[in-house]
C-alpha cells in the first residue's frame, strides 16, 4: 500500500509526458507543413533564379546571368518602373474614391453603415474573371460608357482611349480592388469615439483642422493597409492587363507569367519575380512599422 | 459623399448586373432585343458538360480547402494563443506571407517546388495552393475568437477532470464553434473564385475561373452567363451568410 503513492506519481508524470508529446507532435506537424509548404517553395524559387536554362533543360548551377539579363536588358527595368508607376496610380485613385466613402460610412451612414458595407464586401469575393470580362464590354467601342455619353451629348464619336490600354487595366483595377481599401479605412475611422471629435471642437478646432490633426491620423492605420494590399496586388496582377489591356498592357507581371509559359525560362522568370518579391517584402516590412509608429 | 457612395456601389455592380442580365436577354449589333427574355441558357447548362465539371472541380478543391485551412488554421491558432516561445512571432509571419504578396509570387514558387519534387500538377496540387492563401484569414478569425476566452475556462475543465480531449471536445469546440464556421465559409467563397495562383498549379483538370479564362478568347455564351450568375447568387449567399453569422454572435455573450 505505501508504495502505490510513488507508483501513482510515476504513472502521472508519465501520462503528461504522453500528453505533453502528443500536443507537441501535432505541433511538430503543422511546423513541418509550414515550412515545407510555404518556406521551401519560396526558397527554391529564390535558388531558381540563380540557375540558367539550356533549350528545355534547367542548368542546376549558380550564376548570376538572369539578373544582369535584368540589369543589362532596358526593356525589363522599364517595365518594371511603369508598372510601378500603374500601380501606384491605381492606388492613388482608389484613395481618393474610397477615403471619402470610408469617411461617410463611418460617420454619416447612421444605422445603414453595415448594410453598406455589406453592399462593397460582396463584390470584392465575385469572381475576378467576369469583372474583367464585363469591364472589356463596358469599356469597349460600342460599350455601356461610350453609349452613355452619347446619349447625354457630351461626344460625338465613340472614344476609342478606354480600351486596350493602359486607361483600361487602371480603371478596371480600381474597380476591382476599391473595397480592399474601403474595409480597413472604415474600420479604424470607425473606431473613433464621438466625444474625441466633439472634444477637438470644444478646445476651438475648426471642422479641417479636426480632421487634420485628429480624424485623420487615427484613420491612418486602416489607410496604410488598405492602400498597400492595393498596391501589391496592382503589382502583381498579370490577367487584368493581358486581358484589357491590349499591346501596352505588358507589365511585369505579365513577363514574368509568359516566361513560364511560352518562354519557358522559369529561372529568368523567377529572378524577375525575386525582384518583385523583394520590393514587395521591403514595402510590408515598411508599413508594418509605419502602422506600428503610427498606433502609438 | 452620399453621391459618391452610391457612384461606387453602381460602378462596383454594373460588371455583375449586366451578366445577370445577358443571360437572360440576347443582343443584335450592339442593341438589345427585348422580346428575347427566357430562361433557356439556364436548362441549356445541363448539357453543357464541360462548365459542369470545372464546377464540380472548383467545388471539390473548395471543400478540401476549407476543412485542410480549419484543420491547420485552428492547430497553429491553439499553438500561437498557448504557446510562450518566441517562435510564433516568426511563424506568424511565415503563415501571412502567401497572403500579403502578390499571388504570382506564391504560385510560381509552388510551381517550382512541385516540379522539382515531381509531383504532378493536379486538383490536389491547387488545393495546397488555396490552403496556405487561405491560411492566413482562417488563423486570424480563430485566433480573435481564441482570444476573448478566458483562460479560466480550459483551467476548470481540467480541474473537473476531463482528459485534454474532453475539454477540447466539450468546452473549447463549442465556444469556438462559430469562427470555425465564418473561417470555413470564407475560405470556401475565396477558394471559389480564386484565378491567379491556380493558374500556375493546374494541371489538365479545370477550375471553374480557368474554364472562364479560357473562354474569354471566344466570348462569353450564354450558357457560361447562366453559370456566372448562378454562382454569384451562391457567393453572395455566402457573404450574406458569414455576415448574418458575425452579427448574431457579437449580441451573443461569451463566457
Amino acid at each position: 500500500m505505501w508504495n502505490l503513492i510513488p507508483v501513482l506519481e510515476q504513472y502521472l508524470k508519465m501520462r503528461q509526458l504522453v500528453n505533453y508529446f502528443r500536443t507537441s507532435i501535432w505541433t511538430l506537424i503543422s511546423f513541418v507543413l509550414v515550412i515545407s509548404l510555404i518556406l521551401i517553395p519560396l526558397g527554391s524559387f529564390l535558388s531558381y533564379s540563380f540557375f540558367t536554362v539550356d533549350g528545355t533543360d534547367i542548368i542546376h548551377e549558380f550564376s548570376l546571368f538572369n539578373y544582369q539579363e535584368f540589369l543589362t536588358g532596358e526593356i525589363y527595368i522599364k517595365t518594371f518602373i511603369r508598372t510601378i508607376l500603374l500601380a501606384l496610380t491605381v492606388m492613388f485613385i482608389c484613395i481618393l474614391l474610397g477615403y471619402p466613402v470610408a469617411y461617410f460610412l463611418a460617420r454619416y451612414a447612421g444605422k445603414y453603415k453595415y448594410s453598406i458595407l455589406l453592399m462593397l464586401i460582396i463584390p470584392l469575393f465575385m469572381s475576378y474573371i467576369i469583372k474583367i470580362y464585363m469591364m472589356r464590354s463596358i469599356l469597349g467601342f460600342s460599350g455601356l460608357i461610350n453609349k452613355v455619353l452619347k446619349m447625354l451629348g457630351v461626344i460625338e464619336k465613340p472614344l476609342e482611349f478606354f480600351l486596350w490600354n493602359q486607361n483600361a487595366v487602371i480603371i478596371t483595377l480600381v474597380v476591382i480592388l476599391l473595397p480592399l481599401i474601403i474595409i480597413p479605412t472604415f474600420t479604424s475611422l470607425e473606431k473613433i469615439p464621438k466625444n474625441i471629435i466633439e472634444a477637438s471642437f470644444d478646445l476651438g478646432c475648426k471642422p479641417f483642422q479636426a480632421f487634420r490633426y485628429v480624424i485623420f491620423p487615427i484613420g491612418l492605420p486602416g489607410l496604410i493597409v488598405g492602400s498597400i494590399f492595393v498596391f501589391i496586388l496592382a503589382l502583381g496582377d498579370f490577367v487584368t492587363p493581358q486581358l484589357v489591356g491590349g499591346t501596352s498592357g505588358f507589365t511585369y507581371g505579365k513577363i514574368i507569367y509568359s516566361n513560364f509559359g511560352m518562354a519557358f525560362n522559369w529561372p529568368f522568370g523567377a529572378a524577375l519575380a525575386s525582384i518583385l518579391l523583394i520590393v514587395s517584402v521591403i514595402i510590408i516590412l515598411f508599413t508594418n512599422r509605419l502602422t506600428e509608429k503610427s498606433k502609438t | 459623399m452620399a453621391i459618391l457612395t452610391g457612384l461606387i456601389v453602381a460602378a462596383l455592380y454594373t460588371p455583375i448586373f449586366l451578366t445577370i442580365f445577358y443571360s437572360f436577354y440576347k443582343t443584335r449589333k450592339g442593341k438589345v432585343d427585348w422580346t428575347s427574355f427566357s430562361y433557356e441558357p439556364y436548362t441549356k447548362l445541363i448539357f453543357e458538360k464541360q462548365i459542369l465539371e470545372s464546377l464540380m472541380n472548383s467545388i471539390y478543391v473548395g471543400v478540401v480547402t476549407v476543412i485542410c485551412s480549419v484543420v491547420i488554421g485552428f492547430y497553429f491558432a491553439n499553438y500561437y494563443h498557448t504557446s510562450k516561445s518566441k517562435m510564433k512571432e516568426f511563424l506568424q509571419f511565415i503563415i501571412f506571407l502567401p497572403f500579403l504578396l502578390p499571388p504570382i509570387i506564391t504560385g510560381l514558387s509552388l510551381l517550382i517546388f512541385f516540379r522539382e519534387i515531381n509531383l504532378p500538377r493536379s486538383l490536389n496540387t491547387v488545393v495546397i495552393g488555396h490552403t496556405i492563401f487561405v491560411l492566413a484569414i482562417v488563423f486570424k478569425i480563430i485566433l480573435n475568437k481564441l482570444e476573448t476566452l478566458k483562460p479560466s475556462l480550459m483551467e476548470s475543465a481540467y480541474d473537473l477532470g476531463a482528459s485534454k480531449f474532453q475539454a477540447f471536445w466539450y468546452v473549447l469546440l463549442p465556444n469556438i464553434k462559430l469562427s470555425l464556421i465564418i473561417a470555413g465559409l470564407l475560405a470556401f467563397t475565396i477558394s471559389l473564385d480564386e484565378t491567379l495562383i491556380t493558374l500556375f498549379l493546374i494541371g489538365n483538370d479545370t477550375t471553374w475561373p480557368i474554364k472562364l479564362w479560357a473562354k474569354m478568347r471566344v466570348g462569353f455564351s450564354k450558357q457560361v452567363n447562366a453559370s456566372v450568375t448562378l454562382i454569384l447568387i451562391l457567393t453572395s449567399f455566402l457573404v450574406l451568410l458569414i455576415a448574418s453569422i458575425i452579427s448574431r454572435s457579437e449580441k451573443k455573450i461569451t463566457y
